[in-house]
């Protein structure tokens, strides 16, 4: 939900930069409706689509029907697989990539993990192939101990598992919780088995509630790797203009992820994510489908 | 009494046991007063929650709407407080209001417009998914978090909030009993003496066990479904207060997880001591045991779907103690 508003801020904002009339579809994460939402956008005779997440057996058809009716399309983070269509990226596996490179930075190349993560979510498969990596090149990096679950309130059912893993393994020097929900989850632990200066959390993504977590004094919170959703809202809508532009944006247009640390949000003194944006410039924009005649929805 | 009767009686307790046997000789670190301490904190929410629906279940209703009433008090409480910029006590009572006005409504859709009560719980469960998102625009709550008018709510979880979900009582060792853990022990022991020893009670049972003999016998049958209502509701908000001072933020949630596991420990404890019927005692034990089994799973690394699975077993095979064996099941 989080991420969802802050990439339709980005996509609102490149929008009236570049003067488009946006109309906005929301599927409410129901698949069958989705691909609906594409032909009624097909008839309402818009010259753009950009399809936002969904499964690639929904959505891959009703994008070819709008193809077919001449439309330029767009796709993020949901393979339509389809050569007209570009794909839109952040790379999860660069986000997990820069996490871990931090974790090996701060503890050396020899340590006991707990990992957190649940089989079956795409972008979770994607950071959790990068975890697989870093464990076979550092052998002396030990996952003890993996959990996880969607259970909601996520954060607290996160919490309860991570406790008891923390009692099982109390010499744990490590968290991997590539995904914010799992690392506040993970961090409400720590705190209450009384562990935050034994353990330190790396993860993925970011927000406000996550930066004041970051920053509390001794929190086990180390590092987190994100994309910032609204660039790669303004991205997206990037890549449309320069496909209605004619102009070859190409096939597969990643969005490079920020290592944000403790030390950057204490030292640069950031409380929350318009603080972010504007102390570190390269979290607030991406140099990416930007020829010259672009409007940069980021400039003062 | 016959080994038969004994087995029903006993049997969950014995098996409660066998199962702490088991976990202390499989995990290591399993038996320590933190670890017995922690799995009482795992289940302080849900069990709180199972109490108030079991309220419910004793005037022969239910109440589907306690997750969502949970997480909407969650809300409120992270409303009041971030964006109102109000302090504990005001967030606490707004929660316990909330808790109190849905169960009401509740209890009212049920008594007076003769709604079948899952489906009056059910509407109003979709309604306060729905509602505790339409103040912030369907946003989470959090400190720093920007309006949908494009300010920024500055205000905090006073510290004496967060106490509720952090702070800890000291009991032989410094800081082992956290306070969610406390109310845990202090509702069940309320709404069990209040089930078993006062006449409201006894009569909640009676209106559950036959509707029409009690409303005969001269009891006011709608007032006594209503309050059990507004018991699980004001229970739920309780819950919700609990849980937004875990976890410090205003999240949105369906609490479809929390429902589903309080109505678990509420029917794990019909098999309890061979009650067949809903009881407070049970309730608790009900929640204890799915805490234990989860505590023990996540330690041997069994992942989540194992766990769904073990909990659906736990749950099948008192529901069979209580149904089948003890033969009291039938009406």
């Amino acid at each position: 939900m989080i991420f969802f508003q802050a990439y339709l801020s980005g996509v609102e904002a490149q929008s009236k930069a570049l003067g488009v009339d946006l109309r906005v579809l929301d599927s409410r994460q129901d698949a069958a409706l989705q691909a609906d939402m594409v032909d009624q956008a097909i008839a309402l005779g818009v010259q753009g689509i950009i399809i936002q997440h969904g499964l690639t057996e929904s959505m891959k058809e009703a994008a070819q029907r709008a193809v077919d009716a001449g439309i330029k399309v767009v796709a993020f983070d949901v393979n339509v697989e389809n050569p007209e269509i570009p794909q839109v990226e952040q790379s999860d596996r660069d986000l997990a990539r820069l996490a871990l490179e931090q974790a090996v930075k701060d503890n050396g190349e020899s340590w006991k993990a707990g990992y957190v993560y649940v089989a079956g979510i795409a972008p979770l498969d994607r950071r959790n192939e990068t975890w697989v990596d870093v464990k076979k090149k550092f052998a002396g990096i030990n996952e003890v101990a993996m959990f996880g679950t969607l259970d909601n309130p996520i954060a607290n059912s996160v919490a309860n598992q991570a406790r008891s893993v923390l009692s099982a393994h109390p010499d744990i020097k490590v968290m991997f919780a590539p995904y914010d929900e799992f690392a506040k989850g993970v961090k409400i632990a720590v705190d209450e088995a009384g562990l935050s200066k034994d353990i330190k959390i790396y993860s993925a993504d970011i927000s406000t509630s996550d930066i004041a977590a970051m920053r509390e004094p001794d929190s086990a919170w180390a590092a987190t790797a994100a994309t910032n959703p609204a660039v790669v809202g303004q991205v997206s809508v990037r890549v449309l203009a320069q496909l209605l532009a004619g102009e070859d944006p190409g096939h597969n247009v990643i969005v490079p992820p920020t290592l944000i640390t403790q030390k950057d949000l204490v030292d640069k003194d950031i409380k929350n994510m318009e603080d972010l944006s504007a102390k570190l410039p390269q979290f607030a924009h991406a140099d990416v489908a930007m020829p010259a005649w672009m409007p940069n929805p980021n400039a003062k | 009494m016959t080994l038969r009767d004994h087995a029903i009686r006993y049997g969950f307790i014995l098996l409660l046991f066998g199962l702490i046997a088991y976990f202390a000789t499989a995990a290591d670190g399993f038996v320590s007063p933190q670890s017995a301490v922690f799995i009482f904190q795992s289940v302080a929410i849900t069990g709180v929650l199972a109490l108030g629906v079991t309220a419910t279940l004793v005037v022969g209703g239910f109440d589907l709407s306690i997750g969502s009433v949970a997480t909407s008090a969650m809300m409120a409480a992270a409303y009041v407080m971030v964006v109102l910029e109000q302090n504990a006590v005001v967030a606490v009572i707004a929660c316990l209001l909330i808790g109190a006005v849905v169960g009401l409504i509740n209890g009212w859709l049920i008594v007076y417009m003769r709604v079948p009560d899952l489906l009056a719980t059910l509407g109003m469960m979709f309604l306060l998914v729905g509602l505790q998102r339409i103040p912030t625009e369907g946003r989470s709550i959090a400190t720093g978090m920007t309006m949908p008018d494009g300010s920024v709510a500055n205000g905090k979880f006073s510290d004496a909030f967060l106490a509720l979900g952090r702070h800890r009582f000291d009991f032989f060792i410094p800081n082992l009993i956290p306070v969610s853990v406390v109310v845990l022990l202090v509702l069940a022991a309320l709404i069990w003496f209040f089930l078993e020893y006062t006449r409201f009670g006894r009569m909640m049972y009676a209106v559950g066990s036959n509707e029409r003999a009690a409303e005969l016998a001269g009891a006011p049958v709608k007032a006594y479904k209503i309050w059990a209502y507004i018991i699980s509701g004001v229970f739920a908000s309780i819950g919700g207060i609990l849980l937004a001072a875990r976890l410090g933020r205003g999240d949105i949630a369906s609490g479809n997880n929390l429902l589903l596991d309080a109505v678990a420990a509420a029917l794990i404890g019909y098999a309890v001591l061979g009650a067949a019927k809903p009881n407070a005692f049970g309730t608790a034990v009900g929640a204890l045991f799915v805490g234990i089994l989860l505590q023990g799973l996540t330690m041997m690394n069994a992942p989540y779907y194992t766990q769904d699975f073990v909990k659906g077993v736990v749950l099948v095979v008192a529901l069979v103690f209580t149904f089948a064996l003890s033969g009291r099941g039938r009406r």
